[in-house]
């Protein structure tokens, strides 16, 4: 039995190994002045400090995804395939809350019936997640049962070290990477506790209550939610940005040829998001789709799942452009109930 | 790589009936042999159906499972998608996908007296439990039927329900609207909830079937409990928007609930559980 | 055959591809000149259809955005010579929104024989052959779209602004702010205050609403103040609470005359406090628009903070320097750029949530009978989106730089506003966000309005 952990040199040395294993590889890199995953072909292009300002979801659940195509007869129509998944992939340097990220998203889209042109993606990536030592002003995983360092969704973690860096092999995908890596990780273990705890102590503190998900729903009702949403513009930022969120719409596109069905993202926090064909709207103001965004994440889903739709991550914080700040909304709204 | 989750079944129009102005109804066969003999589904189930070029529409499948070879769907006209099925003719091609969603359940409605109320386009969804249980007539007890409109040009299956209210096994009533009344019409003048409390059918061991717009069943449902009918009485469906069918794309949802999953059926009693979203 | 290929248009075979032309006529001169050119059998190129309108008024810039979007090579717009319209003045008004679209086209590179536009009477059938020929010839010239724009090699690379430039020290109002809608909301002369209160994250303010005189002590004013409170003026604001007092830096004031100007609010239904301003920071140093912002005193203002502002003259070139770098590289460059800028759209529309001038209720992008935009967030829906975008505010935008702000992806939107405010500026000498009492440019025109680009 080979061992669960290893050690190599630094991030950057694995992530030459496995480019040099010939692997496809999407990390962060630098891209207009913020980070985004893209594509690598040299380890030096990756950008191993920081937080993506998109995340990682994009590589499994795209912008716009075929999901068939169609042409035209005379008479008749011709159904042509979906989308070609993306080559093999390794997905390098994905944050803990990232990688936490793609494992809800697996459980949403894995549900059955299951969604086969996200699972068809999802089989071709190797999460290689990076435990962060650096958290940023708005990162709260912490509040959600997470940590800087936690294993949720990777294959691989490694972790920073100051003798170098952990690597733990967490699924069979991660030790058929590890496979392919050779002689830059060598067999070893550490502790990444004291990393933990020193990445935790530079969090700004953020907690949720307990008992959210029950104040939340009993909070469903009240008349604050107008208040809280006020500042919202609606524009759904939130949702683009966000690891989780995977809600989307269906639409065709077409010529007098053919065309395809194309899946795009979408966003709650849209006014035409519920809207009736006759008019009318269930969540007819931006009070109601807010309150929907954080019941989603706070209550209903962790009534089902047992765990919070979120893995603060922040982003929806950071890039809000109105400042909101969907952890102390939720907190505030859940303790006017008690 | 196969993506079935979203693609549909290539179906033949085979039929192409107009209820009202704005109402028609389709007739689809399979085009492939195979599915159409494996085919299933339940009174009450829902499925997309597409116009390629234009997108896909959730309607309920309006046959009842009792009518075999084909599924039908009636559908008004509202915007881009129900506009495109509106051009296509007999021997045309169009998609579909499903069915999804739960159904009526029939098995408990077995033995009891059955009240099927539906309004406007609402009658679709009834229409299929309806048949279903017409096509199983002994089983249940008294059967009676409301068809109401918002007048008399906008009552759909006219026909049928003439039908209907020609068999002596069966008490049926169509209705429209006051001022709603046109030359020669022979059914009631009034609102459903109203006509409702004259038929004033008994709330002892009888369930009810209740589709129509969300206003009408406000009403029907107050009228309904001032005649005795407790909350798990009452049948209904809700119609939130939908993209997926299968509890992905995050549109249809009324707290915890997915009404493509959990739904589209629902008791009175369940949906007023729920946050009052919809 | 492939999806990608039913609808992407694939690089053709340059041996047999034909140029695809599409004509946007008006139906009283240039297609009655078209059809001369037919009945008296003069020869022109067979790539062209036609699309007959009313008015060359009634060719709006998404027929010609979509016709691209369809994969024409080319396009060429055409109606009656001024003096000549049917209706009038249609062809005037055209004439202005072309010189705009025009110019915003060959900002992002696109090769100018791609949009061609011409006056042909009536009576001139040789014209129209002749024209139809040379667009055609044009067209030959410059090839087939590029199924990807591209191919222009490295891109160039430029630090994002003009050497970051630090923030001043902000200037301290708050006792006075908080005064101010303190007796405000207690004469109730308001019934809410919208201010900006500290924000969740250190370094940041927010939005602030305040409808008590108790919780005036939530303002705060610093460098941080970064958001366009005026957008919220047509955001349910006023529905939902009644009159409003406002704080405007002279950015925001600016809109707030555009929503007059537009008859979106009502004098009446908003009093403005103006709060002197030297600048606020946008991703840690002075926003772009502060470079070159003329006036830390907002105009129209009701009551207005009192403050020692530090004479700052003007002399930054802000983006005007950035776009003189834009309109230095080759069209290929540009095109490659702007793709480049392009694809990391992620059709968030926060943009366009943001935009104080953005208030339609349903927004052209939402619109699926005709569904004029592309929904899916690839090249051709996103080129179309950034473009209907731009062409919305061409002579609105008042430079507010908060749909660039909150992009998160970094697209350079501010770039394409400030270009196309230039246009506006040098051909109908109209600065947005000015004067309240002057009608928006493109709802009117001159008589001597330029039209070089015009055959
Ligand atoms: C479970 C269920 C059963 C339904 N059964 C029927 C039926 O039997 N007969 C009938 O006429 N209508 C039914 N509807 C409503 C029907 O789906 C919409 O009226 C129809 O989709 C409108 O499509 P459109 O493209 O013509 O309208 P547009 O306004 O152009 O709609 C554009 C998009 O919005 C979606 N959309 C708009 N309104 C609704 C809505 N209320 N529900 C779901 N999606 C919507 C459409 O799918 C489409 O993608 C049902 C809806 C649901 C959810
Ligand atoms: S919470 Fe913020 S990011 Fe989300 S929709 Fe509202 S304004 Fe946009
Ligand atoms: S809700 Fe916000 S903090 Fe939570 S995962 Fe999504 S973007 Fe991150
Ligand atoms: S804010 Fe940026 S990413 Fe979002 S739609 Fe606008 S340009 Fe695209
Ligand atoms: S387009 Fe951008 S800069 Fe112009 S007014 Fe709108 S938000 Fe402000
Ligand atoms: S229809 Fe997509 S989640 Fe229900």
């Amino acid at each position: 039995m080979s061992p669960t952990t290893y050690l190599a040199d630094s991030a950057q040395a694995v992530l030459t190994a496995i480019l040099a294993a010939g692997q496809r590889v999407v990390a962060p890199v630098e891209q207009a002045g913020l980070l985004a995953f893209a594509h690598v072909e040299q380890a030096e292009q990756a950008q191993l400090i920081g937080q993506t300002r998109a995340s990682a979801k994009e590589l499994a659940f795209p912008r716009t995804q075929r999901l068939f195509g169609y042409r035209f007869g005379n008479p008749g129509v011709e159904l042509l395939p979906g989308e070609e998944p993306p080559a093999p992939t390794v997905l390098f340097g994905v944050r803990p809350c990232d990688a936490a990220g793609l494992a809800i998203l697996d459980g949403v889209f894995g549900a059955e019936p299951a969604d086969a042109p996200y699972l068809a993606r999802r089989a071709r990536i190797t999460v290689v997640g990076l435990s962060c030592d650096q958290p940023q002003a708005h990162c709260a995983c912490t509040a959600v049962g997470l940590s800087p360092t936690a294993t949720d969704g990777s294959d691989l973690l490694l972790t920073p070290l100051a003798e170098g860096v952990l690597v733990e092999v967490l699924t069979a995908r991660g030790a058929a990477l590890v496979d392919l890596l050779g002689e830059a990780l060598r067999p070893g273990a550490a502790d990444k506790a004291e990393v933990t705890a020193r990445a935790e102590a530079a969090m700004a503190p953020r907690a949720l209550p307990a008992g959210l998900a029950d104040g939340l729903a009993a909070a469903f009702g009240e008349a604050a939610w107008a208040d809280a949403a006020a500042r919202c513009l609606g524009c759904g930022t939130c949702a683009f940005v966000c690891p989780t969120c995977h809600c989307f719409d269906v639409v065709d596109e077409s010529n007098l040829r053919g065309g395809q069905r194309l899946r795009v993202w979408d966003a709650c926090q849209f006014g035409l998001f519920t809207l009736h064909a006759s008019g009318h709207n269930p969540r007819a103001d931006q009070a109601a789709r807010y309150r929907q965004r954080a019941l989603h994440k706070f209550s209903y889903y962790p009534r089902a799942h047992g765990r919070p739709m979120c893995v603060g991550c922040g982003r929806c914080v950071n890039a809000c452009p109105a400042g909101m700040d969907i952890f102390e909304v939720a907190a505030t709204a859940a303790a006017g109930q008690g | 790589m196969r993506t079935e989750t979203y693609e549909p079944h290539l179906m033949t129009v085979a039929q192409v009936r107009d209820e009202t102005a704005d109402v028609r109804t389709l007739r689809l066969t399979f085009t492939d042999p195979a599915l159409a003999d494996s085919f299933a589904y339940r009174a009450g189930q829902f499925a997309f159906y597409s116009a390629f070029g234009e997108g896909e529409s959730v309607f309920c499948i309006a046959s009842s499972p009792t009518e075999t070879g084909y599924v039908e769907c009636s559908f008004k006209l509202t915007g881009k998608v129900t506009s495109a099925l509106r051009r296509l003719s007999e021997g045309d091609v169009m998609g579909f996908r499903g069915p999804y969603g739960n159904s009526f359940p029939i098995d408990e409605m077995v033995g009891h007296n059955l009240v099927f109320i539906g309004g406007g386009i609402g009658m679709a969804p009834v229409r299929s439990i309806l048949v279903n249980c017409l096509d199983r007539r002994s089983e249940f007890g008294d059967i009676t039927i409301l068809n109401g409109a918002r007048s008399a040009a906008d009552l759909v299956y006219r026909d049928q329900t003439d039908a209907w209210t020609a068999r002596s096994d069966v008490r049926c009533v169509k209705t429209v609207d006051p001022g709603g009344d046109s030359e020669g019409w022979d059914g009631e003048v009034g609102l459903i909830p109203h006509v409702l409390e004259r038929l004033a059918p008994t709330p002892h061991n009888t369930k009810v079937v209740l589709c129509g717009p969300p206003i009408m069943i406000k009403f029907s449902l107050i009228s309904l409990e001032k005649m005795g009918f407790s909350g798990e009485q009452v049948i209904t469906t809700l119609e939130n928007r939908m993209k997926c069918g299968v509890g992905k794309c995050g549109r249809c949802n009324i707290g915890g609930a997915y009404v493509c999953c959990d739904g589209p059926v629902f008791t009175a009693a369940q949906i007023a559980a729920l946050p009052q979203e919809f | 055959m492939s999806t990608e290929t039913l609808l992407t248009p694939s690089a053709p075979d340059t041996a047999t591809w034909k140029p695809r032309l599409v004509a946007f006529v008006c139906n009283w001169c240039t297609y009655t000149g078209a059809d001369l050119a037919g009945t008296s059998r003069t020869e022109y190129p067979a790539n062209v259809r036609i699309v007959r309108l009313p008015c060359s008024g009634r060719i709006d810039p998404h027929f010609i955005i979509r016709a691209f979007e369809q994969g024409a090579d080319g396009v060429l717009v055409s109606g009656c010579h001024p003096g000549d319209c049917h209706y009038t003045a249609g062809n005037y008004h055209a004439r202005r929104k072309f010189m705009v679209l025009h110019a915003l086209a060959e900002f992002l590179g696109i090769e100018p024989e791609r949009l061609q536009f011409s006056w042909v009477s009536a009576a001139e059938g040789r014209k129209w052959a002749d024209v139809v020929s040379d667009v055609v010839a044009g067209l030959l010239r410059v090839g087939p779209v590029q199924p990807t724009w591209g191919g222009a090699g490295e891109l160039p690379v430029r630090s994002l602004s003009e050497p970051p430039r630090p923030v001043p020290e902000p200037l301290d109002v708050v006792g006075e702010l908080r005064a101010t809608a303190q007796r405000w909301l207690s004469d109730c002369r308001v019934d809410v205050f919208v201010g900006y209160g500290q924000g969740s994250l250190p370094g940041r303010l927010r939005p602030a609403f305040i409808t008590s005189p108790d919780e005036v002590d939530q303002l705060v004013w610093n460098e941080h103040a970064v958001n366009n409170l005026a957008t919220y003026l047509t955001r349910g604001l006023v529905k939902r609470h009644g009159r409003v007092g406002l704080l405007v830096k002279s950015c925001d004031a600016r809109a707030v005359v555009g929503l007059l100007q537009e008859r979106q609010i009502e004098r009446e239904q908003v009093t403005l406090l103006g709060v002197p301003c030297i600048g606020v920071e946008v991703d840690g140093a002075l926003a772009p628009k502060c470079h070159t912002c003329d006036s830390a005193w907002p105009a129209l203002v009701d009551e207005v903070l009192s403050a020692e502002v530090p004479l700052t003259p003007v002399d930054g070139e802000g983006l005007a320097a950035e776009i003189a770098w834009v309109e230095k590289m080759s069209p290929a460059q540009r095109r490659a750029w702007w793709q480049a800028q392009f694809d990391r759209c992620l059709r968030c529309y926060a943009c366009r949530a943001v935009c104080p001038l953005c208030y339609c209720s349903q927004c052209i992008a939402d619109q699926s009978r005709p569904q004029w935009v592309s929904k899916s967030s690839d090249g051709r829906g996103n080129l179309a989106w950034n473009l209907v975008r731009a062409f919305h505010l061409a002579g609105r935008c008042v430079g507010c730089g908060e749909c660039t702000r909150v992009c998160p992806s970094n697209i350079r939107l501010d770039l394409l506003n400030a270009k196309l405010a230039q246009v506006v500026r040098d051909e109908f000498g109209y600065v947005a966000g000015g004067d309240p009492d002057l009608p928006p440019p493109l709802t009117t025109y001159l008589l001597e309005d330029h039209e070089e680009f015009i055959r």
